[in-house]
């Protein structure tokens, strides 16, 4: 296409664009309409001119329809970003023609409106699922379809009145786009935003089940094992997401860490917390029928922390440089999340005699108190990192001036909160249900204990001691979260040991063929040790910052540095070109004790569309420790380059980590098989409650 | 050009909405007996989480007996009343 050109034609596929988020619009308000009529007809037992059965299916339908047309939307936006189309305004800010075709799909999400369309288009996804599998349960499916397409007709107002992503440019076509944000061009930015959306967003579909499900006093708890799933599903991509996310600042950013208590880091963590809380604390009510209201709550905060995250990221409120939009929809989002809370406190009120608990708490020592704690506990750290990450706008707002909490406020709670949760972690799977004896607690904790004191004993003798020097005196936490997490795997360990010793007995299989039954049979509670297991891992890598050391230097052609027994020696600088960027390179080779183990070419780059530079950091990683090179630029007094160089111990634990949360929570989606089929094996005079519960 | 082809779509979308069903999927309405089977079975469930708890010892013996009998007496009262209902 001739960009001088541009103009004098029409634009077929920004016009097919704007008309499907139109009709997308209109198919979600109808599906609102329509639902919430024939639901209020059958629960009234009134009868229309159309059947409200007939009406509801047409109202199914149309949410259906509403995914089909936002699919047609974001198809024409990539397809505008492929095609160098700058007549679309929003692709001449976000692309160009020299950008890597990966990024340019990227561009979807790299700004407000097309991050909106993205919400957009998983939201109305997830309901497409959810409306196609309604005969898990026809009525309760159609109040949660009804509620989710009331949150679609938020987003597709903003989409068509607020934040257009078709929007036409006005004025001289430019003959290319200002490009990317140079941050984002970085191979996980194409995933990493994705994941962290279908997180955020996939916790509407629970929110609108429990919404639904307290509208219509759904009797019983069947609808928590029909939401699990995708609880689970939206759990693992949040998690999958922020761990990216992770991941980009560390090999991005250069700062020589991986979390730094940025508003937008925060913003996602929020819901990952209360989601965390609620995967938890909804077995308490499916096992015993307690902590309704709790429950309902927690997902309610939860899905309401998902779109205030999406408002401090896409909205500018808080300044942070993961945040890569900034605009005036604030009021919108605000506006819908008052209206959510009203709606949800409104049949809250309504419906509350409908949670009433069946049990309750029968002892201080039980399976169901450490689940309250460790609800307690991930709450006050949701409270806390909310409290830190919203105090600059409230002291804007009450004081005039801009108070920000930095990364102490947050490390200061935020490290006993995790180490507490890391001991509930070990604590809850070894007490039992109802109540735990002392006999009981004599028998299962003995391990885990000598475990705690081995470790610490043997970390004090390689040294590790807060006592020695006030600036050792951090290396407290670090001791302790190695120490419990020596206690934690231990308490696993044993719960798979003595599992598989008694499917040994059942089957006669050798140990490791009785530890695979044993979790086919109970996927969801092995499954949750294995994400258990990650979770302890990713603590002994986040424990591992406080013995990080760094240094910086101006290094010339055969200057050298040591750090922390790596000797690096700077061999050339040299510089490469292409149509999108120009880059310097440091060329450093690094060896250990006399031998080469590598060399580490940390970059600077420099984006012509856009003007602005980035780095990306050389990374030497081993299970002991990272060898992290940042490229910092030139002295302009000198023209010296500016190295930076980390010793980080422990960090590639974080990433294994984190791969053993997402393998645990893959076996937990998987379904349980029954054990060995001995319903058919029962004797006919055996009771039948013997046989059940085999 | 786009408009068209988002008349064509629009059509085709309002076509699938109101195209008439033939065979509407009714569900009936949960009843108590209903609730009651899905509670009966989260204690069988309570129960068999026990029984494999105490086999891989990590209850005592006192502690099992309790647990046991207080989960049997929950599943007792279900049944007793699953079997009120269906008579």
């Amino acid at each position: 296409m001739n960009p001088q050109n541009i103009q004098a034609v029409a634009h077929p596929m920004p016009e097919f664009g704007s008309f499907c988020l139109l009709l997308a619009l209109v198919l979600s308000v109808y599906t609102l309409v329509a639902g919430s009529l024939s639901l209020w007809q059958i629960a009234k037992s009134r009868a229309g001119r159309i059947a409200p059965e007939k009406l509801l299916e047409t109202a199914r339908r149309a949410g259906i329809g509403s995914f089909i047309a936002v699919v047609g939307a974001a198809v024409a936006l990539v397809w505008a970003a492929f095609t160098n189309d700058f007549s679309v305004d929003y692709i001449r800010q976000h692309t160009n023609i020299a950008l890597h075709p990966a990024y340019k799909f990227s561009a979807l999400w790299s700004g407000q409106e097309g991050s909106l369309l993205l919400w957009a288009f998983l939201l109305t996804g997830y309901g497409f699922v959810l409306r196609v599998r309604h005969r898990v349960d026809v009525r309760l499916s159609a109040y949660a379809s009804t509620i989710l397409a009331g949150v679609q007709v938020f987003f597709l107002l903003l989409l068509n009145f607020a934040a257009p992503p078709f929007s036409i440019f006005q004025g001289a076509m430019p003959k290319d786009g200002n490009g990317l944000n140079p941050l984002l061009q970085y191979p996980e930015m194409v995933i990493h935003p994705p994941m962290l959306y279908l997180g955020y967003v996939g916790f509407s579909v629970p929110f609108a089940f429990a919404l639904g499900a307290l509208m219509m006093r759904y009797p019983g708890e069947k609808w928590i094992a029909i939401t699990r799933r995708w609880t689970m599903v939206t759990w693992l991509f949040l998690t999958c997401g922020i761990c990216l996310g992770m991941h980009w600042a560390y090999a991005v950013l250069g700062w020589g860490g991986y979390w730094g208590w940025d508003p937008v880091e925060n913003a996602s963590f929020l819901p990952w917390l209360t989601g965390t809380a609620f995967l938890h604390s909804v077995m308490m009510q499916e096992k015993r029928g307690m902590m309704k209201v709790w429950n309902v709550w927690l997902i309610f905060i939860t899905f309401m922390l998902t779109v205030l995250g999406t408002l401090l990221t896409r909205s500018g409120i808080v300044s942070s440089v993961h945040a890569f939009a900034q605009s005036s929809i604030g009021s919108w989002f605000t506006t819908f999340l008052v209206i959510t809370a009203v709606v949800c406190l409104f049949t809250f009120i309504l419906q509350k005699d409908h949670l009433k608990s069946e049990n309750r708490l029968e002892s201080i020592v039980s399976r169901e108190s450490s689940f309250l704690f460790n609800n307690l506990v991930l709450l006050a750290a949701c409270f806390t990192v909310l409290w830190g990450t919203l105090f600059p706008v409230l002291s804007e707002f009450v004081q005039g001036s801009k108070v920000t909490m930095g990364a102490p406020f947050f490390n200061r709670v935020a490290v006993p909160i995790g180490l507490f949760l890391l001991f509930l972690t070990g604590v809850g799977p070894l007490l039992a249900w109802r109540s735990t004896s002392l006999k009981s607690i004599r028998r299962n904790f003995v391990l885990p204990c000598i475990a705690i004191i081995g470790a610490a004993v043997i970390l004090m003798g390689f040294g590790v001691r807060p006592w020695k020097s006030a600036e050792a005196a951090g290396e407290i936490y670090s001791l302790l979260a190695f120490s419990l997490g020596a206690g934690v795997i231990t308490a696993i360990a044993a719960e798979f040991l003595r599992g598989a010793g008694v499917v040994r007995t059942q089957t006669h299989k050798n140990l490791f063929a009785s530890m695979l039954l044993l979790v086919r049979r109970n996927t969801r509670r092995y499954g949750g040790y294995i994400v258990h297991f990650g979770i302890v891992v990713l603590f002994i890598g986040l424990a591992g910052a406080a013995f990080n050391q760094s240094k910086e230097l101006e290094m010339g052609f055969g200057d050298s540095v040591e750090v922390g027994g790596y000797k690096l020696v700077c061999q050339s600088y040299t510089q490469d070109s292409n149509p999108n960027y120009d880059t310097d390179y440091a060329l450093l080779d690094v060896t250990r004790h006399g031998k080469k183990v590598m060399q580490l070419a940390p970059e600077r780059r420099f984006y012509n569309a856009s003007q602005t530079t980035s780095t990306i950091v050389a990374i030497h990683s081993t299970p002991l420790n990272d060898l992290y090179v940042v490229f910092e630029g030139r002295n302009p007094d000198t023209g010296k380059p500016i190295l930076k160089f980390f010793l980080n111990p422990l960090v590639s634990w974080i990433w294994v980590g984190v791969a053993f949360v997402i393998l645990g929570t893959l076996v937990a989606l998987v379904p349980a098989i029954r054990p060995a089929l001995a319903s058919q094996r029962v004797r006919a005079d055996e009771p039948a409650l013997q046989e059940a519960v085999r | 050009m786009g408009i068209v082809a988002g008349g064509i779509l629009t059509l085709a979308v309002l076509a699938y909405i109101f195209w008439p069903d033939r065979n509407p999927f009714v569900q009936r309405a949960k009843t108590r007996a209903d609730y009651l089977i899905e509670r009966r079975d989260a204690v069988y469930e309570n129960l068999r989480d026990l029984n494999f708890e105490y086999k891989a010892g990590k209850y005592p013996e006192e502690d099992y007996t309790t647990q046991r009998a207080s989960l049997e007496d929950e599943a007792a009262r279900i049944l007793a009343e699953l079997d009120t209902i269906s008579r």
